[in-house]
């Protein structure tokens, strides 16, 4: 179960970063086709719906490797159970959230799928496409939350803080307070 | 209920959230759909979601991941090494000697990355050891590196002031080269105080101990020439307005695979994790854009940002009253936030009051990220003081102290951008003329 779901979120993290490759073929060849006098037309359009992906996919990799920014300052001079609690409280709240985000999301990309809207420009991308890339990535986002919080609940250690890309949490532990 | 008890009841979840340690990105939105829930009777769920969509597809956004990528290809690279080589025989004869080193370098790689804490990374790596061995004032190399890491923000490409620009739906390439005059002056004022510090206390500076010859000198920064060309090369290109900053982008991220390859630091695994790295960095940034931007059109239904405008206007602080108490506040925000949160939160809230106000919002663009430079070196929460915690190994009130006289030159800084708005916007008035 572990090992699903560390794959899952490092898999989407990967096929974020490929969005993020796909976005400079992309403009890469706006260029060079416009060098050569040939208009590619949908280049700029396809770099928005990947960096849009891109963003999303890459999120509960992201939380997982402990660098999503936060405000540590109460959480690092807390007494360890009022941490407990305390972090307790940031999951439980970051849980709900991004269901609530997520579950919203999802409604708005079946909707455009219903209504079936497309993009503007010369290429009429169908809309739901791109933004089942977001709703897939907040979806993850919320499983991640639910994995950690219940980790947590568990009395072990959730991955973020573990991993910790937390610059201030990293320094502050490595540095020790003296 | 009045819109002031509204703002004070808002104000109060914001900060318990951020403070309670939930994440950034989230605790905008977390406020946002409280705010919209409490107060209004919009559909929170579905303008949550639209406004996701629309936020993160416009065009010059596309910018932020392609330079978040091409700093984290040259932070991996030899560049560190060759950045101390290269400057050190140039600055061997100013007052100060290599103490110049850190300033110039900072100068140089914030050129190419748009973060701050990589920046005093990478230059610290390496000038932090080399000027400990030749017995520099420890203090001063901490200083003056805090100090100068901050210029990552300021100098483009700036992700910063990308974020800025989208927001505030400016051009991203003009904020650019609005930049680059009031990077110039902070390098000045940082290099200037070195030279005094060196005057009045010229026992604490090493003996010179070699002189070059003009082309031995060149041959010694050799391996800086193509870095240097790179910037040039996307820098100009978007000042000329051959390529947009997405497009220059691109060929920054071209150039420095290239300059990767050449010097034989481009292995397959420094191309994924420099590309791992560059995901990670982008989806955290992004994720507090998004929701710094559902903050905004939350903000917007409560009617907030009108009224503090209006409210502000009334009060009649004048210009300079303005600016003042918003830099107190900045500073104040700036010590427990960090730069990119702090420029998000505010576009969302307090930009009406600025355009109320008659302020330009580029000029404010490059003043408010001026300001949070500060918010590096001030604790208890400073990036660039825990970068330099890690280098070191001293504790962050030491490093705050030795940072301390970088924190004022950058409020020198503010005032000389508050008196003489030309050294932002010169500048971009020339790029219209052309």
């Amino acid at each position: 179960m572990r090992r699903l779901l560390n794959g899952l979120y490092k898999g989407c993290g990967v096929l974020s970063a490929a969005f993020i490759v796909c976005i400079a073929l992309a403009i890469l060849a706006e260029i060079i086709g416009r060098m050569a006098g040939v208009l590619i037309p949908a280049a700029t359009e396809f770099a928005g719906y990947c960096l849009a992906s891109a963003i999303f996919l890459g999120l509960a990799y992201t939380l997982t490797a402990g660098e999503h920014i936060r405000v540590s300052i109460l959480l690092l001079r807390a007494p360890a159970r009022a941490r407990h609690a305390l972090e307790i409280f940031c999951l439980a709240l970051g849980t709900a959230l991004s269901i609530y985000f997520a579950w919203h999301f999802c409604a708005f990309a079946y909707e455009t799928f219903v209504f079936g809207e497309v993009g503007q420009g010369l290429i009429k991308t169908p809309l739901w496409i791109p933004q089942s890339g977001l709703a897939l990535g907040l979806v993850v986002l919320a499983i991640a939350f639910v994995d950690e919080l219940v980790t947590m609940l568990r009395g072990r250690t959730p991955q973020y803080a573990q991993r910790d890309g937390d610059e201030a949490a990293r320094a502050l532990r490595a540095g020790g307070e003296s | 209920m009045d819109i002031l008890s509204i703002a004070l009841i808002l104000t109060f979840v914001l900060l318990l959230l951020l403070g309670s340690g939930l994440w950034v990105a989230l605790s905008l939105v977390g406020v946002a759909v409280f705010a919209m829930t409490a107060f209004t009777t919009a559909p929170v769920g579905s303008v949550l979601a639209t406004t996701t969509w629309g936020s993160t597809t416009p065009f010059a956004l596309i910018a932020l991941p392609l330079f978040v990528w091409m700093g984290e290809i040259l932070f991996r690279t030899r560049l560190s090494e060759d950045m101390f080589r290269g400057i050190a025989p140039w600055v061997t004869r100013l007052p100060g000697r290599l103490l110049h080193v850190n300033v110039v370098a900072c100068g140089i790689f914030a050129a190419i990355s748009g973060s701050s804490a990589a920046t005093a990374v990478t230059i610290g790596r390496m000038s932090i050891p080399e000027l400990h061995r030749r017995g520099y004032d420890e203090r001063m190399s901490i200083g003056t590196l805090a100090g100068s890491g901050t210029l990552g923000f300021l100098i483009p490409p700036s992700i910063i002031l990308i974020v800025y620009g989208v927001a505030a739906e400016l051009s991203i390439a003009r904020l650019f080269i609005a930049g680059i005059l009031p990077g110039v002056m902070l390098i000045a004022l940082f290099m200037g105080f070195i030279m005094l510090w060196a005057l009045v206390n010229p026992s604490r500076i090493p003996k010179s101990d070699e002189r070059l010859s003009f082309w031995r000198k060149v041959y010694e920064s050799r391996r800086l020439l193509p870095t240097i060309l790179l910037i040039v090369a996307v820098l100009g290109s978007i000042y000329l307005g051959i390529a947009t900053p997405v497009e220059a982008a691109v060929v920054g991220v071209l150039g420095s695979l290239a300059l990767a390859w050449g010097t034989g630091g481009l292995s397959r695994r420094v191309l994924a994790d420099s590309l791992m790295g560059a995901t990670r960095t982008t989806c955290m940034i992004s994720f507090i854009f998004v929701g710094a931007s559902f903050l905004t059109i939350a903000m917007g239904f409560t009617g907030i940002p009108r009224s503090l405008a209006q409210w502000i206007a009334e009060m009649e602080l004048g210009h300079y009253g303005l600016i003042a108490a918003l830099t107190v506040f900045f500073i104040v925000l700036g010590c427990f936030l960090d730069g990119i949160s702090v420029v998000l939160l505010t576009t969302s809230i307090i930009l009406p009051m600025i355009q109320a106000a008659g302020i330009d919002l580029m000029w404010f663009g490059i003043y408010l990220v001026l300001v949070v430079e500060m918010s590096q070196v001030t604790p208890p929460v400073g990036f660039n003081l825990f970068v330099l915690q890690g280098l070191t190994g001293r504790n962050i009130l030491q490093i705050a102290r030795a940072a301390f006289p970088f924190f004022i030159l950058l409020q020198i800084g503010v005032v000389l951008l508050v008196v003489f708005p030309e050294i932002a916007t010169y500048l971009p008035q020339q790029m219209t003329k052309n």
